[in-house]
């Protein structure tokens, strides 16, 4: 591999490692606040991804137990400190006030303030939830509580309510889009990994500065994928250099990602079907075709981004999970999930199917009613995760009875030894799971059944 | 990769996950990843494991990264045996 000292490691004292590290610390606790849209309640986009880091800090403190070396720990949490501060002085600079943060960041003092309520509260859950694995539950509880108000729409608009309260905003004006936290959806899944590995006893002992690392990770920080802490941890200490390769590599899935996303996706996307042409379609030709250019403009938006998540990050020697894997090329609906927004599903089978399937197995449940209660239950809670509505929840059951039913004909077939399908046929179970999983997408990018519905008549020609 | 370990296992596979006793299962064949064995029959695989051999697989370790043939699985199940 050709080496290029980009830096040859400053003036000898660090690794390129050591400096790579520093810099995806530092990266990542920037970024959330750079990422951070403004909102219509005053400072949100300074004090929610405070909120995050906050969160991040919690969770590490409730999971780290007794590793902790004094040290590493004040230098951690004073690298988290001067950023913060840093963030909040811009505001006495006029040219740079919203480099970090959109709007204007709250004064100095008032930082100040919220560093030393961050540090007490983490204290306190380390002392009392750090050496009691038991114990995350209660952490997790509270992020699922956070979750559920940030996905359910009167729960927001009230918390909405509350925050403008705070700031001497009107509360009337509440609007349940006031708070739109970027990352928080992603952010859930990689700290409930670590509470749940942590409760298993296999999460490695991990610093302030690489679990922040890990859970505000930059590159992947607005939609994933979604990496476990062990195998990011593995990454992050592996010996370190820039290296060619690996920067042509990433460089390379970062171009092919951003001609999916910025170029294929958003041309996609003039004629990709939404609320606005549902409407107007007339005749069932027009409307697959726009069912179509939705189906490959939601793959190549999200495939692209992803792609341009996992080549930022490979330039950094972090190999984050794949997310996608030819999914509409797949001749059934298992393997359809198995290779469609990889790492959400791999995170629900690891601490929801896997564990509810176990309870109900050695609950001597049999195995249709168990595999029927599994796949449904975990694809709505999919569905919902992306927004409690009817269309969503409609959307998630739709793929768990698909997945039911392709799991009992499997069964059926496997029975009876039939023997490995011919290519043509294949292709057959290509064709209608792709055309299964389009008719699923009419939920998804509708808002409201009966706009769905219409759709689905049109379709048919009803 | 020691012999008690992956028989058992292929014949587990074999007859309760695929219901066919003569299908013979490689141990490099990918079981996960090919969609050989589902998610139920995995957890199934995984509660097998824990009465068979007295090892612990965690909901968490289901999975294609984990292991994906026989080799992988027997040599992890060898590793937490000792």
């Amino acid at each position: 591999m050709a080496d290029v000292a980009l830096a040859p490691s400053l003036a000898g004292r660090y690794t390129q490692a050591q400096l790579r590290n520093a810099g995806l610390f530092v990266l990542s606790v920037l970024g959330i606040y750079v990422l951070q849209p403004a909102m219509p309640i005053r400072q949100m986009d300074f004090w929610l991804p405070t909120a995050a880091l906050l969160l991040a800090v919690v969770v590490w403190a409730a999971t780290a137990a007794a590793d902790r070396s004094a040290r590493a720990l004040i230098a951690d949490g004073s690298g988290i400190a001067v950023v913060l501060l840093g963030i909040a002085g811009t505001r006495y600079i006029e040219p740079l006030s919203t480099l970090f943060t959109r709007t204007l960041a709250p004064d100095v003092l008032t930082v100040l303030l919220a560093l030393a309520f961050g540090g007490a509260v983490a204290l306190l859950i380390a002392r009392l939830i750090g050496p009691r694995p038991g114990w995350t539950w209660g952490v997790l509880a509270a992020l699922v509580a956070l979750l559920v108000a940030l996905k359910v729409e009167p729960l927001t608009q009230a918390l909405a309510g509350a925050l403008r309260a705070w700031q001497g905003q009107s509360v009337a004006a509440a609007s349940a889009l006031d708070v739109r936290w970027l990352g928080f959806s992603y952010l859930f899944f990689r700290l409930v990994a670590a509470l749940r590995e942590r409760a298993a006893g296999r999460l490695p002992r991990m610093s302030l500065r690489e679990f922040i690392t890990y859970a505000l990770f930059a590159p992947a920080w607005i939609a994933g994928p979604i990496d476990r802490p062990e195998r990011f941890l593995r990454d992050l200490r592996a010996d370190f250099c820039f290296n060619l390769a690996d920067s042509m590599e990433g460089g390379r899935r970062v171009a092919v990602g951003a001609f999916k996303k910025f170029v294929l996706a958003d041309l996609l996307a003039l004629f990709a079907l939404n609320e606005v042409n549902a409407l107007q379609v007339r005749g069932a030709a027009w409307a697959w075709l726009l069912l179509y250019a939705y189906a490959l403009r939601i793959y190549f938006d999200f495939g692209g981004y992803s792609d341009i998540a996992i080549g930022i990050a490979r330039v950094f020697g972090i190999r984050l999970p794949e997310n996608f894997s030819r999914p509409y090329l797949k001749p059934n609906l298992t393997q359809f999930w198995n290779s469609w927004h990889i790492s959400l599903a791999q995170w629900f089978r690891a601490y929801y199917f896997n564990p509810l399937t176990r309870a109900l197995r050695t609950r001597g449940w049999p195995a249709p009613a168990i595999i029927l209660t599994g796949q449904l239950t975990t694809m709505l809670l999919i569905g919902l995760w992306h927004g409690v509505t009817w269309n969503f929840a409609i959307w998630g059951a739709w793929h768990g009875l698909g997945l039911f039913i392709h799991n009992r004909w499997a069964d059926f077939a496997r029975a009876r030894a039939m023997p490995e399908p011919p290519a043509l046929q294949r292709a057959l179970g290509a064709a209608l799971t792709f055309h299964f999983v389009a008719l699923g997408w009419v939920w998804f990018a509708l808002p409201d059944p009966a706009l769905a519905w219409r759709m689905v008549a049109t379709l048919f020609g009803l | 990769m020691s012999d008690d370990i992956i028989r058992p296992l292929a014949d587990y596979i074999a007859n309760e996950i695929l219901k066919n006793p003569k299908r013979a299962i490689r141990p490099d064949e990918k079981l996960i990843s090919s969609g050989l064995i589902d998610s139920f029959h995995l957890v199934d695989l995984g509660l097998f494991v824990e009465q068979r051999f007295g090892v612990r697989l965690d909901d968490g370790e289901l999975n294609a990264d984990t292991f994906d043939t026989l080799e992988q699985l027997a040599a992890l199940i060898s590793a937490r045996k000792r």
